[in-house]
Formats: structure tokens, sequence, C-alpha cells
């Protein structure tokens, strides 16, 4: 036993003697585990209902101060983050390596701006990039409707920094990807099983804010400001 | 030495109430965030339920602390997480600048960490020659003020953008101009060269998930995922009570704190976080630490009228209800942790009730806290037992000291009250408008639903406390301690097994 277990079974030892019972050996019984059951009912009624779940992600998303649209056609999402990037002037992206970006081709509609794709091969460059980009884009793993939050997982192609350091995010959120409650996508994640969890779940719930400064709200203020879940309607 | 308490008090509270900008400060503050909370609650429905399940979830898993936090640490292990275990905040320190050293750090970048301020993390860095910078705007902004948060969520809620904008302008060695975006982008800029080149990213953590071995953090500003991304070490503060069992049990607690701390459905952030970086992403950190404090809180564990408190999720709720935190602010308090929640955790920590001197008396005992905290929490009833077993410990039971100070300034002496109405300080303190103190003494409803005490028709504290007085002498004379915690214990389970269930401690 090394010294950080045993310090380990010193320190549960002692709690079992404040609770006054030897440690249980099979796991407890936990009866109330999760939401109430009112509360998935209510979300199980939502999710049969795709367009519902859309209407009310957007909704969420927008209050708290994100931008959100919906498209039919890919054809449609291209032209809309090519117009958008094109007015904001960005000059420098980076995004996840996800099929539909390679279906995207935003590169070759952006030509003249400069690209990068997360490559976990080469960590301190992609830092840089990450750094340095305007705008990152990336395809969200899963969204929830209640909260207005999308859900990104890491891995070798989708490094936590293209949600993060630019100041500004396109977040492309697959319809398909969408559940009605938190719950959902957190039975998910508990199925995914230790060997393949991913190091970082981000849930994002709209632009980086602070109110740390006389209650006036700031945007931006780490993370990025502007914030965009578009949504791709694939089903 | 008590006696030094009582004045240190008494001025740390006048002062508060006649810093105009505080008062109003916290006052707007707190009611904005209370005002959000009820909003939220009522846009989420149901509540009561919600709160219950958050109880029995919370309940659950102190009452099975070993079981879980022995699962998250072997979870952890297995995502290759170095756990560590820390019995007082001494150990923990000297595991963490241990790391620190052994990476040969220089800076460590920081999120916020209530353990970290509770176990004085950052003079220990500081002392070993490691630079150590908060990231949180706020926190940032009262480091360089070389103060102590003064709200758990709000930590400079006492400083104005002008007193801000001086402070970052010598920071900058630039005239910045007193305006939140411009603050904002400076600080933006400022740290974002701070998170790129640091060594050590600290981190604190609202929740540990056992089954995954996963500690979760919210967040709205961003910091906290640059300081677990950008550092190639991370390290992990963690109270030892912060652990859910499962991510389902996660999203209750996610349905909790961000609506009862700022009234948000969901903090822009809350990232999960597994283990270091695994092989192939290219970014999060190599190498991850996670420090599990205990510094007396296992001291409440098998306590009947106290392990509760280790269900807290630290939202901040207790601190905007309470009339007394939002007249006085938290700097009154000082300690780490302020408001109700603070004037139980500190003396019942250090498991001293002796420390429960001054300004813990400032409580009206209303119930607001009670009837604010997501996870049901009674902390008015333990403010009575803290009092009662400072009785028992022999501090005898003298009136004077009994009554709540932080309010005594104000309120007991009708001639100072006057004094400073006089002064024109206290003209907008709603507490005494009209000269009617009692009407705004908190909710009355939190005494009508109060368990312990028969409903009262709108009595003011002072009337109050004589009652609450004989009650207690009552029962510091009729129950020894042991054969007192016995009752409650009875108590306790009779009374929970007429509700809804989920009880169980076994
Ligand atoms: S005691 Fe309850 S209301 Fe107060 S901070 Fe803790 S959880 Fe929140």
């Amino acid at each position: 036993m090394n010294e950080q277990e045993q310090a380990q079974r010193q320190f549960i030892v002692n709690i079992s003697q404040r609770l006054g019972r030897p440690m249980p050996k099979t796991p407890p019984e936990h009866p109330f585990r999760g939401a109430p059951p009112f509360w998935k009912e209510h979300t199980r009624a939502i999710a049969a209902d795709p367009a519902r779940m859309i209407a009310q992600f957007i909704e969420c998303w927008q209050q708290a101060g994100g931008e959100a649209k919906s498209f039919p056609s890919l054809d449609g999402l291209r032209t809309f983050i090519v117009d958008t990037a094109t007015e904001m002037k960005a000059r420098a992206f980076i995004r996840h390596r996800h099929p539909l970006l390679d279906e995207l081709k935003l590169e070759e509609e952006l030509s003249e701006s400069d690209w990068t794709v997360w490559d976990g091969q080469r960590p301190e460059e992609m830092k840089n990039k990450a750094n340095a980009a305007d705008i990152g884009v990336i395809v969200a793993d899963y969204a929830v409707s209640a909260t207005g939050t999308i859900v990104t997982m890491s891995s070798a192609d989708k490094g936590r920094s293209v949600s993060l350091l630019p100041p500004m995010l396109i977040a492309i959120v697959p319809a398909s990807c969408i559940r009605s409650s938190l719950g959902e996508v957190m039975s998910q994640i508990s199925a995914i099983g230790m060997e393949r969890m991913p190091a970082g779940i981000h849930f994002i719930s709209g632009p980086s804010r602070s109110a740390d400064i006389e209650n006036d709200l700031t945007i931006g203020v780490h993370g990025p400001g502007i914030v965009y879940a578009l949504i791709f309607e694939d089903r | 030495m008590k006696a030094t308490n009582e004045q240190t008090v008494l001025e740390r509270a006048k002062q508060a109430l006649n810093d105009e900008f505080l008062r109003n400060a916290v006052k707007l503050t707190t009611e904005k965030l209370k005002n959000g909370r009820l909003s939220a609650a009522k846009q989420l429905g149901n509540w009561e339920e919600w709160r219950e399940r958050a109880r029995q979830i919370r309940q659950h898993t102190i009452a099975h602390l070993d079981y879980y936090l022995n699962q998250f640490a072997d979870q952890a292990r297995k995502q290759g997480v170095h756990v560590h275990f820390a019995k007082d905040g001494k150990e923990a320190v000297e595991i963490a600048i241990r790391i620190a050293i052994s990476k040969q750090a220089q800076t460590v970048v920081k999120s916020k960490s209530m353990v970290s301020e509770e176990i004085h993390m950052n003079e220990a860095l500081e002392q070993n020659g490691i630079e150590s910078v908060e990231t949180d705007l706020g926190e940032y902004i009262i480091q360089l003020a070389g103060e102590m948060p003064s709200h758990i969520i709000i930590p400079a809620i006492h400083k104005n953008r002008k007193q801000i904008a001086e402070l970052l302008s010598r920071d900058a060695n630039e005239t910045l101009a007193p305006d939140t975006a411009v603050l904002a982008g400076y600080v933006r800029k400022k740290l974002r060269e701070k998170f790129l080149a640091a060594d050590i990213g600290m981190t604190g953590c609202n929740f540990a998930i056992a089954e995954t071995g996963s500690i979760v953090l919210f967040e709205n500003e961003g910091n906290a995922r640059m300081v677990s991304t950008l550092p190639k070490t991370q390290i992990t503060l963690m109270g030892m009570e912060r652990i859910v069992p499962t991510w389902d049990d996660l999203e209750v607690m996610a349905t909790m704190l961000p609506r009862s701390a700022t009234g948000q459905r969901l903090t822009v952030y809350m990232s999960g976080i597994t283990g270091p970086r695994r092989p192939d992403d290219g970014d999060g950190p190599e190498e991850m630490h996670v420090i599990i404090l205990d510094n007396g809180r296992s001291l409440q564990l098998g306590d009947p009228e106290f392990q509760e408190l280790l269900h807290c999720i630290r939202c901040g709720a207790c601190l905007n209800a309470c009339p007394v935190y939002r007249h006085i602010g938290g700097h009154s308090y000082g300690s780490t942790y302020s408001g109700p929640i603070g004037a139980v955790l500190k003396p019942a920590l250090n498991k001293n009730v002796l420390e429960w001197d001054d300004v813990a008396n400032a409580s009206s005992l209303c119930g607001a806290c009670y009837e604010a905290c997501p996870v049901k929490i009674p902390l008015h009833d333990m403010l009575v037992y803290l009092r009662r077993r400072k009785n028992e410990a022999g501090a005898g039971l003298c009136s004077e000291k009994w009554m709540m100070k932080g309010f005594k300034v104000v309120m007991a002496k009708p001639h100072r009250l006057r004094a400073v109405l006089k002064a024109g300080r206290l003209g907008q303190m709603p507490l005494v408008r009209d000269g009617a103190i009692s009407a705004h003494l908190g909710p009355l409803k939190g005494w009508t639903a109060y368990r312990r005490f028969p409903a009262l028709a709108k009595p003011s504290f002072r009337e109050r406390w004589p009652h609450l007085q004989a009650e207690l002498k009552e029962k510091a004379r009729r129950a020894s301690v042991k054969e007192h915690v016995q009752l409650r214990l009875k108590q306790i389970r009779e009374k929970r097994t007429k509700k809804t269930g989920g009880n169980r401690d076994e």
C-alpha cells in the first residue's frame, strides 16, 4: 500500500467510525437517484415533439444572450456561416475535425482566411492557433432544450480550446442530438464506460459573462462573448 | 478576549452600516439574486419537490460518504488522477506546495475555490515564491485589493466601479476608464497571458461524481475552463462532502445550484473533468491531482444536529435571503464563509462553540435561510443548537451575550438608532424606516412555517428573544448533551418517517 492509499484508508475509516458503522461493502441502495419522476415524465413528453425541443432550445439560448437559428439544409447553414464570418471580418478560424464540418467545406468558401483543423498530435501549435483564432467552429455532441445548452466532449479531434479561446463560437447542433433534459445526456455519459470517458465534457449555455463589476453584466470575460448555435435539421 | 471580539464585531458592523455604498450594493445585489432565484424557481415549477429530491440525494450521499468517497477515489485513479487525502488545511497546503515545487512552478492560475480561501492557499504559494493569480474577475479584483471575498457568488460586491478602475489602473500602469467593458477587457487580456504561461491550474470542485471519478465545475466566465485546459498540471481542491453518487444525481444539483445562486437555468459553463488529457488529446492537463480535504468536516458526521451542514452546495441563497447579511455585508462575519451558513460552519468546523462568538449571533432566527436553501438545511435550528452548546460548554447564559450583536448595534439600543438616523446614515434602510423595526425583520412566514416554534403574532426580535431564551434555558436545564442528542435523533427519525421518505441513513 503506498502513501496515498494509506492516507485514503485512514481518512475513510475515520468517516465510517463517525457514522458509527463499518463501511458498506456493497453499493448502498439508492432509491432517490436522479430527477424526481414528474420531471422525467414532463421531459419525456417534450422529447416526443422534436419541433418543440428545437423551439425551446432556441428560446433558452437566446435568453442567455446567444444567437440561434435553425436550418433545414446544409446549403442554408453554409451560406449563413459564410455571410456572418464575412460580416464580422473574421480572418482566422479553428475547428473540430468532424465529418459534418468536412462536408460543409467552409474552407473553400472562406479561402482567404486562415483555417486550422484540430489535431491532437500537435498540441503547441493548436494552442497558439486557437488563441489567435477569431472564430471557433464545433459540432455539438448533444444539446439540451430545457436549459438551452450545448454539450461538447473532448477527443483527439475535438480540442477543448476550440470552444473556449476564440472570442466567437459557432456551434452546429444536429437536431438529432437535441435532448429534452440534462438527465437524458447524463445517462448517456454514465453509459460511456470508464475506458472511453472523455477527459473534458463541457456544457455550454450562452456567452461567457460576469456581473462582478457593480452588477453590470459583461459579456466575453474569458470565454467567447459571441456564440451562435446553428441547428441543422438532420431528421 | 471576548470583549475584544465584541468590539470588533461592533466596529465591523458599524463600519459596514456607515459605508453607504456597501450597504446599497449589498442590498441591491442580494435583492437581485434573491429575485432571480424566486423567478427561476417559479419558472421551473414544483420547486418544493425539487428541493426535497435534492435534500434526499445529499442526505443519502453524506450518510454513505465513506463508500462514495472511496468509489470516487478508486475511479479517479483509474482515470490517471493522483488522489490525495488531507485531514486538515496544513496537510492540503503541504501536498499542493510539494506538487508545485516538483513542477518547478513559477505561476499558478486559480479559479474560484472556497476551500483555497479556507486553507489560505495563496499565502502559502507566495511564501514559497510562487505567483498565484485569481482569475475569476471578482476574485482578481479583491486579490489586487488584498481583501477577502464578501459574498460566495459575487466576491467583489463591496467595490464600486471607480475603486475597481483605480485598482486595475495601478495593475496596468495606465489609466483605465471606470467603464465595465474597458475594465473587463483589460482583465481578459491580462489574464489570457497568465493562462497561457502558467505552470499549474488550480480549481475548486462543485461536485465530484463517484461513479466515474469526475469533478464538476460550475462557472460563468470561462476561467475555470481555462485553468483546467491550458496549464500542464491541474490541482483540484475538494471538500470531502462535494460528492454525488452518479451523473443522474448531478442533474438535480445542476437544476438547483445555478437557480439558487443567480437565477440562471444553468451556469454558462458546467464542466465534467475526468482525469488528465488522453494520450491523443491536444489539450487539457497532462497531470491531474485532486486533494480531498477534511478539516473539521468529519466532526459533523454522526452529529444529529450538524451532519446536515455537509449537505450544503455553497449556492449563497441563504446569504441573499438573510436580513442581517443584507444589511451588514460579508466582511462583518470576519471569515471565509459569511452569512447564515458561515455563521454555523465556522464554529462547527472548528468544533469550538466558544468561537461562535460575535457576529454569528447576528441572525434574527427568522428562518428565511432555511426557506431559501435548495437542500433544506435547517440553519436556523443550528444557530439555536450552537447557542445552547455554547451555554453547555460553560460560556454562561448572559442575556447580553446572547443577544445578536450585529443587529444590536442599531436595534437593541434605540438611542443609538436615533443617533444614526439623525446622522442621516440609515435613511435608506428599510429595516428601520418608519421606526418600525420589527415588521421588516425577515419574512414572518418564516416563523409560522418554522417547525420548532409556534406561530407568533408578528413579534419583534426583542419580543421573540426572551421566549427563545426561556426555551433554551429550559432545555439546558433538563437535558444533558447526550440525552438531548438522543432526543433530537428520535425527533428527526419520527419527523422523517412521517414525511415522504428517502430519509433512511442506512
Ligand atoms: S446552506 Fe443552503 S442556501 Fe446556504 S449556501 Fe448552503 S446550500 Fe446554499
